[in-house]
């Protein structure tokens, strides 16, 4: 990639009103995740919510800061992903849509 | 068993549009969102376009929540180092305003009051979870451990639509289908807008953006349009080629906000907000796949957005009014099955909705295309020719002038028809339809003709 963002993500992430949930309404499999060949997660999520820990192989997930758009959900290559929206009241608050 | 007749999945724009035409017919209806309030799960990047609305809504400008008054529209080409734009004034507007920017949280919350006020009941924080089927029928749905019946269940519940999945109307999504965008709200004073975007106080101004080989994407758009005191800019790629070319889009954003003329725009303005939305490239479902027994899908959920032509409120707002007179036709007959519901697809065919989506995703691919096989400053230089394909069309009610034949048709779907006669008629139709489309081709030709003279 060339070219450094000038706003990393925690700082566009700031500006965003999230109503978290205490149930995860994405559950990711991990165990698939370590066979996936390309994991375009971790470049898709417009939130930087999928990370891949080199030294212990494994994905880590947040869903607390999810913008549900739902992306990675159509481009996970493994099906490891599942997805729904959190429950009613709960999740994303924008407020200037 | 609480049961009421027709049930809305989604106070969106097309959800609301449905309510509302309902609710105007005396039908009971229930609208439920996931939201607390509508509009606070919802984005949009584009400019509201009211020609809808004002049919549904006729006064509608004595209270609709804006921030401006389009009147300026840019076309402009990018490449890292040229930019072309093409300036417009619709000065008409000004008088007849029929385009405004706003916030969804303020509008789809007016609308969907609109609706309440015309007789709908509206369930806010309340996602749909399931539907309650009996067979391939829906005659429900279930919400947490609650259950609520009704003759008729509309799916206007967004891209990844609970209603569309339960019933099995909508299957796989194709990442090449996909739009993924990101969109920032910009705080900026409001007389730097109007210094800037040179126009006048409460008058927007609205950009499209065609970006060609920044950050090895090939193409990818941009929207650019002013608030009161802010600026909302978003950015769209297809969702194969970001995943192929390993792009975060969020880091393109960052890229196209440093080119010298979106930095002239928008320098000194500071986020306030960061929003990401998925949306259909212009018609994902198959036509078939909108209706079922007891079911209809209108909106996102049924993948109906001209994505590329910046039409996405009116697309959705349109099949919402349609799905309501396709109801109102099975109410008389008292079936909701497959059968009535069918004619969703002629409500929707007499509207331009069909060829605006397909045109829309034919405009897609072509610039796809076309910037695969050209460089960045052949790009830019020919944007006149490229132009042409942006001309819009913004009233999709305009029927052709064979709609007597529709409406013929629709009238005689009410009684019974045998297949045998039912047949030609369609046909009929069907072939009536088809001058229309012969001289948009001459036209479009003639066109290119000019194009290729002046060059």
């Amino acid at each position: 990639m060339n070219g450094k963002s000038s706003l990393p993500i925690d700082d566009k992430m700031a500006t965003v009103k999230i109503k978290i949930h205490k149930d995860a309404h994405i559950t990711v499999k991990k165990e698939l995740c370590q066979e996936c060949p390309t994991r375009p997660c971790l470049v898709i999520c417009t939130a930087e919510n999928y990370q891949w820990d080199e030294k212990r192989q494994e994905m880590i997930f947040n869903y607390e800061g999810c913008l549900e758009c739902g992306a990675c959900r159509i481009i996970c290559p493994c099906d490891a992903i599942e997805w729904s929206y959190p429950k009613g009241g709960f999740g994303v608050k924008y407020r200037f849509g | 068993m609480d049961k009421v007749t027709c049930i809305v999945v989604g106070a969106g724009p097309a959800g609301s549009a449905c309510a509302l035409a309902l609710a105007q017919k005396g039908i009971e209806t229930v609208l439920f969102e996931r939201g607390r309030v509508p509009g606070e799960k919802n984005v949009s990047s584009f400019v509201l376009y009211a020609h809808e609305l004002k049919r549904l809504i006729p006064d509608f400008r004595e209270d609709l929540p804006f921030e401006r008054i389009v009147v300026r529209t840019d076309q402009v080409q990018l490449a890292p180092n040229d930019a072309k734009a093409l300036t417009s004034y619709n000065y008409r507007w000004v008088d007849d305003p029929l385009a405004f920017t706003a916030f969804r949280r303020k509008f789809d919350g007016w609308f969907s009051k609109k609706a309440v006020e015309a007789g709908a009941q509206l369930m806010g924080g309340m996602k749909v979870s399931d539907l309650i089927k009996d067979g391939d029928r829906v005659i429900g749905v279930r919400v947490g451990e609650e259950e609520l019946y009704a003759d008729v269940v509309v799916g206007a519940d967004g891209f990844h639509s609970i209603v569309g999945e339960k019933s099995g109307l909508v299957t796989a999504w194709e990442p090449k289908r996909c739009f993924l965008a990101v969109k920032e709200v910009l705080d900026l004073p409001s007389d730097v807008i109007n210094q800037r975007f040179q126009v006048a106080e409460g008058l927007a101004c609205e950009q499209g953006i065609y970006c060609y080989h920044m950050n090895d994407l090939d193409v990818f758009s941009a929207t650019l349009y002013t608030n009161k005191d802010s600026i909302s800019l978003a950015v769209f790629a297809r969702l194969d080629e970001l995943k192929e070319k390993g792009i975060q889009l969020h880091q393109q954003l960052e890229i196209l906000k440093k080119h010298p003329y979106l930095d002239n725009l928008i320098r000194g303005a500071q986020l306030r907000e960061y929003q990401a939305h998925l949306l259909p490239d212009g018609g994902r479902v198959k036509p078939e796949h909108l209706f079922g027994n007891g079911v209809l899908l209108c909106g996102e959920a049924g993948g109906i957005t001209a994505t590329e032509t910046g039409m996405g409120i009116p697309t959705c707002l349109l099949s919402g009014m349609m799905a309501a007179e396709t109801i109102g036709d099975a109410l008389k007959k008292k079936d909701f099955s497959k059968r009535t519901l069918k004619n969703y697809l002629i409500y929707l065919d007499t509207t331009a909705l069909f060829d605006m989506i397909h045109k829309s995703r034919k405009e897609s691919d072509y610039y796809a295309s076309a910037a695969r096989s050209e460089g960045p400053r052949e790009m830019v230089a020919a944007a006149d020719i490229y132009n042409q394909y942006w001309e819009k069309d913004v009233t999709y009610l305009s029927k052709s002038s064979f709609s007597l034949l529709v409406e013929l048709y629709l009238r005689i779907g009410q009684f019974r028809v045998p297949g045998l006669l039912r047949w030609p008629l369609t046909a009929l139709v069907k072939l009536s339809r088809l001058p229309a489309k012969y001289i948009e081709e001459i036209k479009r030709k003639s066109r290119q003709r000019y194009y290729e003279w002046k060059k």
